[in-house]
């Protein structure tokens, strides 16, 4: 077989891929480079330091900003993996029902609305709660990130258990495993790579949303992503860079983690 | 594992309430990013035992639309002069008079009858200065002094400027080069002006807020420009020269008011007296680069800053103008104007 009649050969392509790959990492690169710079420019090279590490490090509002993020990000990810769970569950594993097709539809609704219509919706309608409460604080935002967060950890959940086979959670019954059992013992174990997947997409989204945050955030809720935002008109100092480099280890530690532990798992079936 | 969840969730919930519920000795600003001191503010917090919160915002209208809706949560916000204007007619400000405190002595009287706030009944002066342009004097050795290097630039400078993306900046300045009012209607001028501004455009590189990396990466030789903004890019680069052209230029200015029904008007109302000491302005100028409008404040602040060009106005210059939001048809011609400009 010559190489041209090859099907798996594609002329080019690795060419894109390169492209593509420069395309999507080239600016992150150079944003990580510029963190290690040594005067305040972020497009102008002199050398080599770690002060705006330093900088970062002790900048108050920094420091405030990353907590919320954190916080935020870690409990809208949890309270938004644990619905889109059972909402997978309820929309992959019962018998067809009126209204299932509408059900799918509102879960993934924040999907399909422009972000900045949730995000002025959400802001008129908690203040009335909030006028008429007198309640305030971070569980609104973290309230409208779960909302959003949804969506993003249901899809990897369904599509894990729509390829999930049914025999063995049928086996199970069959074997008069009550289906608590069954899903405790069967179900829940075989998703738990969506599950992780889910929550980790979850996080990612959260951490990095902007509109909603700035409409909806509070007093002392302003999270990284706003927190940079407002730096701009006053110019962006290669502190940003820094932080943004170190939630970029962050993420990419979290990924390989994930990848690892679900690598583990597959490992184990075989 | 469920119950282990459920049980962090709820001592989750439990310490945001409590965190929430203790209003007492608070004061939460709401400020443009990268605009506040925080020494400063540690000093308020140690004078008053009264903790602040910061939290800031990108744009004027992203702070009208937060707090328009009520209930935002803050208590202090620095809205821009013609943003004052529109939130007093709104009604979302708290009329908290401070022109009866102590401390207003110290606001120089020229900034006392504004348009934006006449007689000071609901804000006090932060931080003021001005919209030019600075040119790299090595590239261009004549007089800088004139609008015409941006709407029609000598040889050596067409394709080295960078203008501000801002609507109302750039149509300001193209007015007063054409000699023509501010807040016009007047279709036969607007449309003069529409195509001065397309013409220059064609020597122009780029349009866009990021004015200090342009500069001193060397992308461009001429940048539209606030003067603080200006000042630090001339750090970096100290052929630099900053320019107040004889056709007049635009002047603008940040003020602290307090939002109406605010949570903690007392403290806010402490902090308004507070920022009118010359000491805290003129930490909030070190801070953050522009001038006050504080009486007695310059003893406070860093000689780099009395000393810059950009922030002491030679007195060979104009005034600085302050232009009122304009009539609702007027904006619309302007943002028919703006738009043809960044097809």
């Amino acid at each position: 077989m010559t190489k041209t009649t090859d099907l798996r050969y594609q002329p080019g392509f690795s060419l894109i891929t390169w492209f593509c790959i420069a395309f999507l990492y080239a600016p992150i690169a150079v944003l990580v480079w510029f963190s290690f710079n040594q005067n305040r420019s972020v497009t102008v090279w002199t050398e080599f330091s770690l002060d705006w590490y330093v900088k970062a490090w002790h900048n108050e509002g920094i420091q405030n900003a990353a907590l919320v993020s954190l916080e935020v990000a870690v409990i809208a990810m949890i309270l938004s993996t644990i619905m889109a769970t059972m909402a997978a569950l309820v929309t992959t594993r019962t018998a067809p029902y009126r209204g299932l097709n509408l059900s799918v539809a509102v879960i993934n609704q924040p999907l399909m609305v422009p972000e900045v219509v949730t995000a002025v919706a959400t802001l008129i309608f908690f203040a009335i709660i909030k006028q008429a409460t007198g309640v305030t604080g971070i569980g609104y935002l973290i309230a409208a990130h779960t909302a959003f967060c949804i969506p993003f950890a249901y899809m990897p959940i369904r599509a894990r258990l729509e390829d999930m086979d049914l025999s063995l959670e049928q086996a199970g019954a069959d074997l008069y495993a009550p289906p608590f059992k069954v899903f405790r013992r069967i179900t829940l174990p075989l998703m738990m790579p969506g599950i992780l997947a889910g929550a980790m997409l979850a996080f990612i989204v959260s951490l990095d949303d902007v509109i909603i945050t700035l409409f909806v955030a509070g007093p002392g809720e302003t999270t990284l992503p706003i927190y940079i935002l407002g730096q701009i008109r006053r110019g962006v100092t290669p502190e940003i860079n820094a932080v943004s480099t170190v939630f970029l280890g962050i993420s990419v530690i979290l990924v390989t983690f994930i990848f690892l532990f679900g690598k583990g798992k597959n490992l184990g079936k075989q | 594992m469920k119950n282990k969840i459920l049980t962090m969730i709820m001592a989750l919930g439990l310490t945001f309430t409590m965190g929430t519920v203790s209003a007492a000795g608070e004061l939460h600003v709401y400020n443009w990013g990268n605009y506040t001191n925080p020494d400063m503010i540690k000093k308020f917090e140690e004078k008053h035992g009264i903790k602040v919160t910061i939290d800031s915002y990108d744009s004027n209208e992203t702070m009208l639309a937060k707090v328009e809706q009520g209930g935002s949560g803050y208590d202090i916000v620095v809205p821009g002069d013609y943003m004052i204007a529109i939130m007093i007619k709104k009604g979302l400000l708290e009329r908290v008079e401070p022109n009866k405190m102590s401390n207003f002595k110290n606001v120089d009287s020229k900034w006392v009858n504004v348009y934006w706030d006449d007689g000071r009944n609901y804000s006090i002066p932060y931080q003021w200065g001005t919209t030019n342009f600075t040119v790299d004097s090595s590239v261009y050795k004549g007089d800088v002094n004139t609008l015409a290097l941006m709407f029609d630039p000598p040889a050596e400078l067409k394709g080295r400027i960078n203008m501000l993306k801002d609507m109302n900046d750039v149509i300001n300045a193209g007015l007063r080069y054409l000699n023509y009012p501010r807040c016009n209607s007047n279709k036969a001028q607007l449309k003069e002006l529409n195509n001065m501004l397309i013409k220059a455009k064609t020597d122009w590189r780029t349009m866009d807020y990021s004015v200090i990396e342009k500069l001193t990466s060397k992308d461009v030789d001429l940048s539209q420009s606030w003067n603080g903004a200006a000042k630090r890019a001339r750090k970096d680069r100290p052929e630099l020269v900053y320019s107040y052209p004889k056709e007049g230029f635009t002047g603008w200015m940040d003020n602290v008011a307090v939002l109406k029904g605010a949570p903690n008007i007392e403290n806010a109302k402490l902090f308004m007296n507070f920022m009118m000491t010359p000491e805290a302005a003129a930490m909030t100028s070190n801070f953050a680069n522009y001038a006050n409008g504080i009486i007695g404040s310059e003893p406070h602040m860093n000689t780099e800053l009395t000393s810059a060009p950009e922030i002491v106005m030679p007195a060979s210059a104009p005034a600085p103008e302050f232009v009122p939001p304009c009539a609702q048809e007027v904006t619309d011609l302007y943002a028919k104007i703006w738009t043809n400009l960044n097809k």
